[in-house]
């Protein structure tokens, strides 16, 4: 039993939180954050000790697993701590926000011989793996144009110290959205050739809350790739996630906000104002579940994870020649 | 009783222009009294399902007492066609895309100017009850200042001459671009200034000619937009010709316009195959009766040739953007 310790109670902390409870040869024992408050809701939930000092929990000597879900900018900090301190590390994509610090983070965990996966999510989705599947058995034919977008509100985190909304922290929607399709998409397709963006990230309408991007990707296998990544929605829209796969023999479509096989709908009660319905989805295992348990199995098999530090520093690159493009205004030729 | 006003249709190639003349026969005061086609069997049919008199020379139609023609010929005749008619006279509904060069384009309005006759071109989808809609929400600024914009025209290979260039001028991008353009343009009230493109010919290799594509625009004010007018819907299988889309960010708000998903889903043994059945409002009627109004009222046309001429351009400067995988300001065109 590989013993599990995440830093950040955040989103994405709240998130790996749950699904560590689902994934076997794993437990979850520790949570930090240092907003205290936050790290012991967590802990009273699953019944698991908190902290408010990460140095704890990395230098935790029962800990064999550190999970960083913290903000982009600090991925590199806490990576490199936790693998000197010889523990496998899990970290939230993107890897980190420079090139730089992504390389640094990888040949330290390769070092300290500590395995190292960063959480590209997408390919754990049961709905994505199944499209992939597809087009391998060659459903579509030769793929032509791919369409993806991922769509979301303005995250705002509860503290209000909203790192999201600090453009050099987090990138915007290209960093923290478009980046779970550009994992996929080189999953998919191999590696991009030519690369033109426009977006939002550089303009005055970021700081005002609004970020959005359109992007246009030519694989060298030469698939065009459309992608839409928003946080420009109003809050009703939500989330939400498509892909459209055309090729020479067919087409492959997914939308996510069409596919509802559970809708819980509550009338308004005293207790309740409104009355509301709660779409879900639920799975033996979720993505989440998923792609914590590669990781694991990666350290009990003693092999590279999926996808592997390489992955994720390729995925990254090409992020950051897509933000590139958006502030030149330029083609980039890779 | 008016007298009822006499129109001409100039080939049937397009097969848009069964569904005018469908649409100009069901209007009381117009008669459809000439039709000209170089397919002289098509001609013929059609010209006895009209009423209509066949003529193998539209030169010799256009004398004729019409008042008007329509244009579906292939799309590098419309110029011919066109200056012809002008020449004659006689206001014309030309098809999109108006012409292939930018040149041919210029001198069809330049001689309708001279002549004084109206040039409107094709654009149904400016006459969608839905696009309308759109076109009003945006003019009352209730989504705020608008900042991106996504379409897509996907549609199916048409094959037959759209896949010969002499006659189309090229593939899937000047076929189905010019459509959101134009709704862009007249939406949201800027011109195009630069178009970054991607194309290809990717799922029909065997034809030589570009089948798929995105193109990213920039406006004034630094809007963007993105078009996908790609022959994407596999032919055998889509249960629709394609569609018209268009996602408009903006600060206050969005609005997801989907032009033709007014319909039904239809499953039938027979046709194997799933079909979605349209039961939305007719976008060619609508554009015909402001065509015939406007030559009834003598009113300025809802859409020019300079309107065509635009969204046009913006098809060659993708084609050219491609070519040169450079970015290509319309003043290049």
């Amino acid at each position: 039993m590989l013993k599990v310790g995440v830093i950040g109670a955040g989103f994405i902390g709240n998130c790996h939180a749950q699904a560590w409870q689902n994934v076997n040869n794993a437990k979850l024992l520790k949570i930090a954050d240092i907003e205290e408050l936050k790290a012991k809701k967590v802990a009273q939930q699953y019944n698991i000790e908190y902290t408010s000092n990460p140095e704890d929990l990395i230098n935790d000597k029962n800990l064999d697993i550190v999970d960083v879900c913290l903000p982009t900018d600090l991925h590199q900090e806490f990576v490199i701590k936790g693998a000197k301190a010889k523990k496998h590390i899990f970290c939230e994509k993107p890897l980190a926000r420079t090139i730089e610090d992504g390389k640094k983070m990888i040949d330290i965990c390769r070092e300290n011989k500590v395995k190292f996966m960063v959480g590209h999510v997408l390919r754990f989705f049961p709905e994505y793996s199944l499209i992939k599947q597809q087009i391998d058995a060659g459903i579509v034919g030769k793929p032509g144009i791919i369409r993806v977008s991922r769509l979301n509100v303005f995250p705002v985190s509860e503290t209000g110290k909203n790192w999201y909304g600090n453009f050099e922290r987090s990138g915007g929607v290209i960093f923290d959205m478009a980046i779970h399709d550009l994992d996929y998409l080189r999953w998919c397709f191999g590696e991009p050739e030519r690369i033109f963006a426009k977006g939002l990230g550089f303009t005055e309408k970021y700081q005002q809350g609004i970020d959005y991007a359109l992007i246009v990707i030519r694989f060298k296998s030469k698939i065009i790739v459309h992608l839409e990544a928003s946080w420009a929605e109003p809050p009703q829209n939500g989330f939400n996630q498509e892909i459209e796969i055309s090729g020479s023999k067919g087409l492959i479509h997914y939308n996510m906000k069409e596919i509802s096989p559970l809708i819980v709908s509550l009338k308004q009660t005293s207790s309740q104002s409104a009355g509301v319905n709660i779409p879900e989805s639920p799975l033996k295992q979720n993505p989440y579940s998923l792609e914590l348990q590669e990781f694991i199995n990666s350290i009990i098999e003693n092999r590279e994870p999926t996808p592997t530090p390489d992955d994720s520093l390729k995925t990254l690159q090409l992020a950051l020649n897509i933000l590139e493009s958006v502030k030149k205004g330029e083609i980039i030729n890779l | 009783m008016n007298k009822k006003i006499k129109i001409g249709i100039l080939s049937f190639a397009h097969m848009h222009g069964y569904s005018y003349a469908e649409c100009l026969s069901k209007l009381e005061n117009i008669e459809i009294s000439a039709i000209y086609d170089d397919n002289v069997n098509r001609g013929k049919k059609i010209s006895k399902k009209f009423n209509a008199i066949y003529y193998n020379d539209y030169k010799k139609l256009l004398k004729t007492d019409i008042s008007a023609v329509v244009i579906c010929s292939e799309n590098t005749k419309h110029k011919q066609l066109t200056i012809a008619a002008a020449k004659e006279g006689k206001h014309i509904l030309c098809e999109k895309p108006i012409a292939t060069t930018k040149k041919d384009a210029v001198d069809m309005i330049e001689t309708c100017e001279k002549y004084k006759v109206k040039l409107m071109t094709a654009f149904p989808c400016r006459f969608s009850t839905i696009s309308k809609r759109v076109k009003q929400i945006l003019d009352e600024n209730k989504i705020g200042e608008i900042l991106a914009i996504k379409g897509t025209n996907h549609g199916t290979m048409p094959g037959n001459w759209f896949i010969d260039k002499k006659l189309s001028g090229g593939g899937a991008v000047i076929d189905h671009t010019v459509h959101v353009a134009d709704l862009i343009r007249w939406m949201i009230k800027k011109e195009f200034k630069n178009v970054y493109a991607e194309i290809d010919n990717l799922y029909y290799p065997e034809l030589k000619i570009d089948d798929c594509g995105i193109l990213i625009i920039e406006l004034e004010n630094g809007i963007f937009a993105s078009i996908d007018p790609s022959w994407s819907r596999p032919n055998k299988s889509f249960p629709f010709w394609g569609d018209v889309t268009m996602r408009i960010i903006g600060t206050k708000g969005i609005i997801d316009m989907d032009l033709f998903n007014q319909k039904i889903v239809v499953y039938n043994n027979q046709q194997v195959k799933t079909n979605w059945s349209y039961y939305g409002d007719n976008i060619d009627m609508e554009m015909i009766r402001n065509f015939i109004d406007c030559i009834v009222n003598n009113k300025e046309v809802p859409v020019s040739g300079i309107d065509g001429l635009k969204a046009l351009e913006v098809a060659l400067a993708a084609y050219k953007s491609a070519k040169l995988k450079k970015l290509v300001n319309i003043s290049e065109i």
